[in-house]
């Protein structure tokens, strides 16, 4: 749900942390209904003996494609209706493994002006209940100004 | 001994024609996706206030890269494969339709992480394109020895040729 977001940059402060992202404990279950979703049958996420005895896994795999859907949804989420999700880029540097619970967190970084809209930078990531990071990101958000125009709709980026 | 050969070097630039999704963007389908990654926003299920500016309900917003599934009537390597132990269960389309690159086809793949933009939502009912290329192939040294770094760009569109968004990807082979 969108909530508790900024609805104006002017609200933004660098250095605020988002209200943190919990998945889990994920389960096969959890990963073997994603694997339906989007029809992709990679073992190494739901059959334990192919991950651990052939592929020589610790367990069973946390998809990427998953992770990154919660880091978009912490992003959406958090920037509200009136906003937009403009660009997010992150780095799988480690497993995340079945059992896990996962931590999706974001800071503002930093807010820079435009001529329509407000941009604010966000760091990001994904850490396990042991607090190891395996999804180390950023993002650009647009939100609008108080009493300023809309963010446009479909997106357009600003002229660099 | 290098793995970036001129045959290798010789994919940079490859890119593929548009290719439709099999299927238009569906409300069980949206749900389901939706509910696998445990955001029930109401944006994905009906017209409501917060998606009025987007035209009503609209997919997730990654959805339009998981829509690239097996046609009806497509081979089916599941079934193909059943009795090969060694099959680890993938279907072909990691690389967004592009080809394989034969001369490090037998190198392991891992996926490296993302840079995506997004620019529209893709609504219920809309038919998604997606178009590929190989934007760059480089050869890296790591602890493990050579390896290679795969970047992969792709554009997904609407019907009416409307950007939905953009994904730069990077994909490690060793």
């Amino acid at each position: 749900m969108a909530m508790g977001g900024p609805r104006y940059f002017e609200d933004v402060e660098v250095g605020t942390t988002l209200p943190v992202l919990k998945k889990g404990p994920l389960t096969s279950a959890h990963l073997v209904r994603w694997s339906a979703a989007m029809e992709n049958w990679h073992k190494i996420h739901y059959d334990k003996p192919f991950a651990m005895e052939h592929d020589k896994l610790p367990g069973l795999l946390v998809n990427g494609s998953l992770k990154q859907q919660y880091i978009v949804q912490l992003l959406k989420d958090w920037v509200g209706p009136t906003g937009w999700v403009w660009k997010v880029s992150f780095q799988f540097r480690a497993m995340n493994l079945v059992g896990e619970t996962l931590s999706v967190w974001g800071r503002v970084s930093a807010k820079r002006d435009g001529p329509d809209y407000g941009l604010v930078d966000i760091e990001l990531g994904i850490t396990n209940d042991e607090r190891k990071e395996s999804t180390p990101g950023k993002a650009t958000l647009a939100v609008p100004y108080r009493g300023g125009k809309q963010v446009p709709y479909p997106f357009v980026a600003p002229q660099s | 001994m290098a793995l970036l050969t001129e045959a290798l070097k010789s994919y940079i630039g490859l890119q593929t024609e548009a290719e439709t999704a099999c299927d238009p963007v569906e409300r069980g389908a949206v749900r389901r996706h939706a509910q696998a990654i445990q955001d029930e926003d109401p944006i994905f299920r009906e017209p409501c206030p917060n998606n009025a500016r987007f035209g009503g309900p609209v997919a997730p917003p990654l959805y339009p890269t998981h829509m690239f599934r097996r046609a009806f009537g497509a081979p089916d390597p599941l079934q193909e494969r059943a009795h090969d132990p060694d099959y680890d269960g993938l279907d072909s389309g990691v690389s967004g339709g592009l080809p394989e690159l034969e001369p490090i086809k037998h190198l392991a793949l891992l996926n490296a992480g993302s840079e995506i933009e997004f620019f529209r939502y893709a609504r219920h009912g809309e038919t998604v394109k997606m178009r590929s290329r190989y934007a760059d192939i480089v050869e890296k040294d790591s602890s493990k020895g050579p390896m290679i770094l795969v970047t992969i760009e792709t554009e997904y569109r609407n019907g009416d040729d409307e950007l939905l968004m953009k994904t730069r990807r990077t994909l490690i082979r060793r």
